[in-house]
């Protein structure tokens, strides 16, 4: 019987071992192990033999029983370990071939810029208006302190539709409509197109600004510097300087214009700056108390300040676009750039 | 306006270098455009004196000459000018000196003899155009003196931006009244020495000012003994150096004082005058003139003229006639200095198209006081330079004197507005620097009178301005205001179109964005329907093709297509997000409203190496439209509809409860045509009007289902025109309330199909909320379902 027994053994050892895949292994266990195995066999055997051999053919058989049962975990662990880095072998993935992306569009650069602007006056408290592109004379000049026959209105080449009526020329009328249907606090933004007769490599007929007004108790020119040179920090960088300026606005009094160092010299003088090494970015100022009075804003009490900046400017100049033109032609060669 | 620095410091002293100063203008206001060292590429030139001129042996077009420069041995020089005889004193370029353009003077033979340098001409030195001859210098210039200092060579043009209220700072004085403020040093005007004599200007002519509205004052002189000639160097040098051509002493002395004093004059031939006299009046009816440009003028009644006893002879403050200019044999000059109404200036110039020099400044608004300074500072220079003699007095009409208002300034105030802590004696002092008059000063504000060239200070923020500005606004601190928001809402659909055109871009759309300018001819191409032709127009246009504003976007998206696909882009899915516009009746301002429009063309992907490109189709299209309209909380619903613009059969519009929102479809062959598009483009285009303002629904909490659904499938053979749509909505009314959902998962037609027939396969998920179902609780269900598709569609089982 104990021949018998390490015979299995030895047997049984083999065969594992001879088990070529998982399948042959199952079948090995089953024909060792199985309800109608060798080794069942062999413990039916044992209950024949003298009761005095039993605890020790038992123990023995336990332990080939043990023995056979970690060399099937093992071998199966094997032809597991096999199969896998077969299959894998076969599911080999050339990393380099490129990856399968979603479609990805492109917002126009020009409201990427926008978007920028917008959020940093959110950020402040101000809250996006807008008035229409076509205006009347009164918004777009009149109201603002520019009469007819002023001289600032030389410098904008208007667009008429008719008498009194006009393709905005800036972005500033909207200030007048907001004025006019609210009493103060007002702090608004202003995006939109402006529209002068001008049209060649760096100027286009149709443009884009942002507008700003503040009216409130107590507003100063000090809150108006602070303003946008939180505004120029944030969006062109902490290290860029910025320079108030004296300039002339039929609107605002005091105006100011306002440059920063030349964000492609870092303000050395090249090209672009015309070797000045500031760039005009903006104009601003103090409402003027003529428009505040078309408004029917009460100027002993309150003060503002208004400012307006070329979005498309500032978007060539981020991006290095060498012609304004660029960004109406809708070449998808160009807008996928940004 | 171009300022010379060497002139500028005869009024004023400069304590900085060029460089400085030009900050230092910045800072004031005076935008400076460009800064110009004419000279700075000239070294080693200095002043010569010729000494002998000998013909050359072998050329007949040079001479030989020995020209002392003031060192030991004079220069022999080859030289080809003939207008300089020995004796005269030229401005001479050694050997190793550089002119202008990076010329430089070498030693070197001129047929066999040796040339030491050249004696130059004016255009040389880059001092004009003169290239006949050599420049010949004044007598008593200093022999072997650099001619950089002699010529102002030395000197710095500062081009200067003048803003349009600043109409003082167009001369030279302004601009060294503005300085001398700045550097609290004083400015030096200079100094009148007229010697008038003979009979009386009053005896002599007289001035009648009949519009005093249009001309405030108007002074006059009369000069005889005139001898026209060219003017001296010095005066020539300045001239050209502020861009301007010498042309004889006359003109360029009232050139000259108008660049000094910022003041036109006119001269008149004396002689040429009717009656000697000068009437200040309107243009009759009919009336004409010609000017000194040769042109005849149609003159109208609201153009101020400066006649004689008879006809206009000027145009005020714009132009000359040609019939009293100063010219050969004139003896006698009627000198004008006058002030006019800045608007009757600016429209008569507009309504010439005739922009001078004159007009420029005198509708920036003239200084009455200037005038005669202008008119004393012009006598004298054509005493001293054109033997003038001046007639005793000035003919001084001034029936309307300059009112200059007195404005209370509250130093509080200015602080307030300012965010600063000027002390009072501090503002005070900086407007008493610019000239302004200070009185009844206290501590808390004082009474302040602009002087005479500021008409644009007409208020106290215009001096809390000026306080500013001489303070200097980099020195106004730095603060952040509280700011309070409105309770009102100015935008409401600005934050909806963002996320809008985040989510198109999102979905793999790239934004385009075109010009709102359209033409009648744009809507015709693109075979809109009529009402797109009424359209809101420029009177003023850029050009036919930009005539109007856009009424839709398509014929923008299909130019950008062919554009596009001209320059060899194959793929395009993109769309705009903008306005169009349409006239409104009676006085009102155009409609504008957003629309959104859509463009596809080519392939549906970008090329991967994973799978074959399929094209854009039509419900590539209509997926975006569902997308756009389900960001509103929409279903589209599209209404076949055969607009011109659109291939029949692939044409809709698209409507939202019942109302006509947009189209979309697959353009026609004559549309890509007359665009010149060779590819299908798939186009949409909605309106956002109504969209944009429903109300966003808050979508409302439904509890998860406690039991799985029971999916079933229906295959049917219908017609291949039922549309899937009327058969989908047929079973979801039919299936009743167990059924949930309804979907259709294939539509198929070809073998084993009948021709004519497909086969439309359906999933159905059945699910209740109280328990688990069994195919045998929805039979009932499915059988209704399938009986209405078989009576409605004769629909067969498959
Ligand atoms: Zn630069």
């Amino acid at each position: 019987m104990k021949e018998q027994i390490e015979a299995l053994r030895r047997e049984a050892l083999d065969a594992i071992a001879a088990a070529g895949d998982l399948k042959a292994l199952e079948e090995t266990r089953v024909r060792l192990l199985g309800r109608k195995g060798r080794l069942t066999e062999i413990l039916r055997g044992i209950s024949q033999t003298p009761p005095e051999d039993r605890p020790v053919l038992g123990q023995a058989a336990n332990a080939v029983k043990a023995d056979i049962t970690a060399a099937i975990e093992a071998r199966r662990n094997a032809l597991e370990a096999q199969a896998e880095s077969e299959r894998a072998r076969a599911e080999w993935v050339d990393l380099s071939l490129p990856g399968r992306r979603p479609p990805r569009g492109h917002m126009h650069v020009i409201n990427q810029v926008y978007d920028e602007i917008l959020d940093i006056f959110h950020e402040l408290g101000f809250q996006v208006a807008t008035g229409p592109d076509v205006e009347t004379e009164y918004y777009n000049f009149d109201s603002l302190n520019t009469p007819p026959d002023h001289p600032a209105r030389d410098s904008h080449d208007t667009f008429f539709v008719k008498p009194g009526v006009v393709l905005r020329t800036h972005t500033s009328p909207v200030q007048m409509r907001v004025m006019e249907k609210t009493a103060p606090p007002v702090a608004v933004v202003v995006p939109g197109r402006v529209y002068r007769v001008d049209y060649d490599a760096s100027h286009s007929p149709m443009f884009n600004q942002v507008e700003g007004l503040l009216v409130d108790e107590g507003v100063t020119f000090a809150d108006l510097k602070g303003s946008l040179m939180l505004f120029i920090h944030r969006f062109f960088g902490r290290d860029t300087r910025v320079r108030f300026r004296p300039h002339f606005f039929p609107f605002t009094e005091p105006s100011a214009e306002v440059d920063i160092s030349c964000t492609v010299c870092k303000g050395q003088g090249c090209r672009v700056c015309k070797h000045s090494g500031w760039l005009e970015i903006l104009g601003c100022g103090m409402v003027h108390p003529n428009v505040f009075a078309y408004a029917k804003y009460d100027y002993e009490k309150y003060t503002g300040y208004a400012f307006g900046m070329g979005v498309d400017r500032i978007a060539m100049l981020r991006h290095a676009i060498s012609s304004i033109g660029h960004l109406f032609e809708n070449d998808l060669r160009f807008l996928e750039q940004f | 306006m171009r300022i010379s620095l060497n002139w500028l410091k005869e009024y004023v002293d400069i304590p900085v270098d060029a460089d400085t100063l030009a900050e230092h203008l910045t800072m004031l206001g005076l935008e400076i455009e460009a800064m110009d060292r004419p000279g700075a590429e000239i070294s080693e030139v200095y002043i010569g004196q010729i000494l002998s001129i000998e013909p050359h042996p072998d050329a007949d077009k040079l001479v030989v000459c020995r020209t002392d420069i003031g060192r030991e041995d004079p220069l022999q020089i080859i030289c080809g000018a003939t207008n300089m005889k020995v004796g005269d004193k030229v401005p001479t370029a050694v050997v190793g000196a550089t002119l202008p353009g990076g010329f430089a003077i070498t030693r070197r033979k001129m047929r066999g003899i040796e040339s030491f340098g050249m004696m130059c001409s004016p255009k040389e030195l880059g001092l004009g155009e003169d290239h006949q001859g050599l420049m010949i210098l004044e007598p008593d210039t200093p022999v072997g003196a650099d001619a950089r200092t002699i010529l102002g060579l030395d000197d710095v043009i500062l081009d200067i931006e003048v803003t349009p209220n600043r109409g003082d700072w167009a001369s030279m004085i302004g601009v060294a009244r503005e300085l001398a403020a700045f550097y609290n040093t004083p400015c030096r005007i200079p100094e009148l020495r007229l010697r008038e004599t003979g009979e009386a200007a009053t005896a002599l002519s007289s001035v009648t000012i009949e519009d005093p509205e249009k001309c405030p004052r108007y002074i006059g002189r009369v000069l005889d003994g005139v001898r026209l000639g060219p003017s001296p160097a010095w005066l020539c040098r300045r001239l050209i150096a502020a861009g301007q051509r010498p042309i004889n002493n006359v003109v360029d002395i009232t050139n000259y004082v108008l660049l000094e004093t910022g003041h036109p004059l006119h001269a008149f031939d004396y002689d040429k005058l009717a009656e000697n006299r000068i009437v200040v009046r309107c243009a009759r009816p009919g009336e004409s003139m010609a000017t000194l440009d040769g042109t005849v003028r149609q003159l109208t009644p609201d153009m101020l003229v400066i006649a004689d006893a008879k006809a206009p002879q000027a145009v005020a403050g714009v132009m000359g006639g040609a019939d009293s200019e100063v010219g050969e044999g004139t003896s006698r000059i009627f000198l004008e200095s006058a002030c006019f109404h800045p608007v009757s200036i600016r429209r008569t110039s507009r309504a010439l198209g005739l922009v001078t020099e004159a007009s420029q400044h005198f509708q920036r608004g003239a200084d009455p006081e200037m005038a005669v300074y202008a008119i004393d500072r012009a006598a004298m220079l054509m005493q001293e330079l054109a033997g003038a003699r001046i007639a005793p007095g000035l003919l001084d009409a001034y029936p309307r004197p300059c009112m200059t208002p007195v404005i209370r300034l509250r130093h509080a105030r200015a602080n307030a507005l300012l965010g600063t802590d000027i002390d009072a004696e501090t503002q005070r002092n900086i407007l008493r620097r610019l000239g302004f008059g200070i009185g009844n000063d206290t501590d808390e504000s004082c009474d302040c009178t602009a002087p005479t060239w500021r008409p644009d200070v007409s208020q106290e923020a215009d001096l809390i301005e000026e306080i500013a500005r001489l303070h200097g606004y980099e020195k106004i601190p730095v603060t952040l205001p509280q700011v309070r928001q409105s309770e009102m809402v100015f935008a409401p659909h600005e934050s909806k179109l963002r996320k809008l055109r985040r989510l198109l871009v999102d979905i793999g759309l790239t934004e385009l964005v075109n010009w709102t300018f359209s033409s009648r001819d744009n809507v015709l191409r693109a075979k809109l329907s009529p009402e797109y032709l009424d359209m809101v127009t420029l009177q003023n246009p850029l050009s036919e093709n930009h005539a109007t504003m856009r009424s839709s976007l398509i014929p923008g998206l299909l130019a950008n297509a062919a554009f596009n696909l001209n320059h060899g882009v194959e793929r395009m899915a993109a769309f705009e997000l903008g306005p169009v516009y349409k006239p409104l009746k009676n006085n009102n301002l155009p409609d504008e409203r957003m629309r959104v429009g859509v463009v596809l063309v080519g392939p549906r992907q970008e090329p991967h190496w994973s799978e074959s490109l399929q094209p854009f189709d039509f419900y590539d299209l209509k997926g975006v439209a569902e997308t756009i309209l389900d960001f509103f909380d929409e279903a589209v619903n599209l209404c076949e509809n055969d607009l011109d613009i659109f291939q029949p059969g692939q044409s809709a519009e698209i409507q939202v409860n019942g109302a006509p929102f947009g189209v979309l479809g697959k353009v026609s062959v004559a549309v890509l045509k007359a665009f010149d598009i060779e590819k299908p483009v798939y186009l949409l285009e909605l309106d956002l009007k109504h969209l944009l303002e429903k109300p966003k629904i808050h979508p409302q909490f439904e509890a998860m289902p406690a039991f799985p659904p029971c999916l079933r499938d229906m295959a049917v053979v219908v017609d291949r025109e039922v549309p899937v749509g009327k058969l989908l909505a047929a079973a979801a009314q039919a299936g009743g309330t167990l059924l949930k959902k309804i979907n259709v998962f294939d539509v198929y037609t070809g073998e084993p199909i009948p021709i004519g027939k497909k086969n439309v396969a359906l999933s159905l998920a059945f699910q209740s909320p109280d328990k688990t179902l069994t195919d045998a609780d929805t039979q009932k269900s499915w059988d209704r379902i399938l009986k209405r598709l078989e009576k409605e569609f004769n629909a067969v089982l498959r």
